[in-house]
């Protein structure tokens, strides 16, 4: 089967995460009283063994959290996010605790599910959906490479629509990478909702 | 069944615990779960603040916490894992697990009336389960990563993680550039120990051998177990001068004293290789060849002593 996006497909989705980036930059920047910059994302389709080359080519030592979205019409996925570990000393800060109030895995798992489910609440309102999130899980703070972490996640599936997106907090000097990861069996159902807001214009 | 459907009858079944907090945080609603855990009617802490009701809680955190779902009205978790428990309740097998209060995961949900933010939803799952055999299960992973790297009559590192350091070192010393030396010994007339007096006394001398020689070494060398009767000795960070110290304290403290077994004085030596890392070593197995060599020299020249194979090229 296909997974591919057709063109139009693929601007779509592209359309519909600028202007959900762009209110979920507001937004988080209001709550973290600090700009907030999201780069333009990428949407590739992957395979497992993609995704951690892809992955590999980034920084060693780093922290990942991973939380599961779902909505209805059969939308759902994981988003992952990725830590360098320079950057997950200032999270506190920016999150505006004091130092001793929580740890830095409690910080971690706090950050992630802020930028998760506030760019995915504004996703699913562009697609006139509602999310449901589980619990954010710090997956590993071990050092290390990264690829060796997605080694040990059991992947189930063979393809996925990948969506990263890149989150700069300069104030902070603080950056992060969120993964949005769509398994192959959701694919086929974003398409049908994409192809319906696509018939709506 | 039919008519209007009474929620609560189903929520107070729960196993969870549900609790609704208006905008400044007073408590508006929770389900009988809270209530038994509690110790208190819904009634008598109604309109309270949550604080009063649970002083327990860390408040700022706790106001910080809350801010984000009612600014992005987004949830937020917290999870027994960072934080055990954020209310101090009561648990269900206080006999059988080590825990003083529940392990929770809690959730806080951004509560909507008519598509606008009115209170937050706080859920409390009862996870001291999970945390029990989690921290059971962490306990037993360590034992077993320690049975996995010790050899179990010795107590010294077994070959397998003996090989795997040396493997770390030697590419450590190669990146960095940096000394390293490798020692190996080998029980003398071993099997004619065991012949004589049994493999019990075989076994007494392999863990007095061991237990001596650790007490020489630094935290830093890798001492291990390579196979019968050889041992083996990662010595980071020493040049083969430093090595060939180390080598005749080793040499020295097994032959110059005598186990007592069964009343009877048991002398026994070792003979000792050495060999130091140079550019011609291209992997890790080149330098315990090369150390092996200069043991199986030190056999042939009459055992009890130390030989190295390159530069000095000598038997001490």
């Amino acid at each position: 089967m296909a997974y591919e996006l057709n063109e139009d497909q693929q601007d779509c989705l592209q359309e519909l995460i600028n202007v959900a980036m762009g209110q979920a930059s507001d937004q988080l920047a209001r709550y973290l009283d600090t700009f907030v910059f999201l780069t333009v994302p990428s949407i590739d389709l992957v395979s497992g063994k993609g995704l951690s080359d892809s992955l590999e080519t980034t920084e060693e030592s780093m922290a990942m959290v991973s939380q599961g979205f779902f909505g209805y019409e059969g939308i759902r996925g994981e988003a992952l996010l990725v830590y360098k570990h320079e950057d997950s000393d200032r999270i506190g800060d920016l999150l505006g605790y004091e130092p001793d109030e929580l740890s830095v895995e409690e910080q971690l798992i706090d950050i992630s599910s802020i930028l998760t489910t506030t760019f995915l609440n504004v996703f699913a309102t562009q697609i006139e959906n509602q999310m449901s999130y589980s619990a954010p899980k710090l997956i590993s703070e071990m050092q290390g490479k990264l690829s060796e972490h997605l080694k040990q996640l059991s992947f189930d599936w063979d393809m996925a629509l990948k969506v990263n997106i890149n989150y700069q907090v300069t104030d902070y000097s603080f950056n992060c990478e969120m993964v949005l990861l769509i398994p192959e069996a959701a694919i086929e159902n974003i398409k049908t909702v994409i192809d319906r807001i696509l018939e709506e214009y | 069944m039919n008519g209007e459907i009474e929620l609560s009858q189903v929520t107070d079944q729960l196993n969870s615990g549900i609790l609704l907090l208006d905008l400044q945080l007073n408590i508006v609603s929770w389900n009988r779960f809270l209530a038994v855990h509690v110790n208190q009617k819904l009634e008598d802490v109604k309109g309270k603040l949550i604080f009063d009701v649970f002083p327990e809680l860390p408040q700022r955190w706790f106001e910080r916490k809350v801010a984000s779902v009612i600014q992005l009205g987004t949830p937020t978790y917290c999870s027994w894992e960072q934080r055990h428990h954020l209310f101090e309740l009561p648990h269900t097998r206080p006999i059988t697990t080590d825990s003083h209060f529940m392990a929770q995961n809690c959730s806080f949900l951004p509560y909507e009336q008519e598509g606008k933010l009115v209170g937050i939803c706080v859920l409390i799952e009862d996870v001291t389960d999970v945390c029990h055999y989690q921290s059971q299960l962490k306990e037993t992973m360590k034992q077993l990563e320690l049975a996995n790297r010790i050899d179990g009559l010795t107590r010294i590192y077994n070959r397998k993680y003996w090989e795997e350091a040396l493997g770390k070192e030697f590419a450590r010393a190669q990146r960095y550039t940096s000394e390293l030396s490798l020692i190996m010994f080998d029980l003398d007339h071993f099997k004619k120990l065991n012949d004589n007096y049994g493999h019990q006394c075989g076994d007494l001398v392999l863990i007095e051998t061991a237990s001596r020689v650790s007490s020489l070494l630094r935290d830093a060398d890798v001492f291990g177990r390579y196979g019968g009767e050889e041992f083996g000795i990662v010595l980071p960070q020493t040049d083969q001068i430093g090595a060939l110290e180390v080598a005749e304290r080793v040499r020295a403290a097994i032959s110059n004293s005598p186990i007592i077994f069964e009343g009877k004085k048991i002398s026994f030596s070792a003979s000792v290789g050495l060999a130091t890392l140079n550019s011609e070593h291209k992997r890790y197995e080149d330098l315990i060849s090369e150390t092996d060599s200069a043991l199986y020299r030190a056999k042939s020249s009459g055992r009890d002593q130390i030989c190295i194979l390159q530069k000095f090229n000598k038997c001490s």
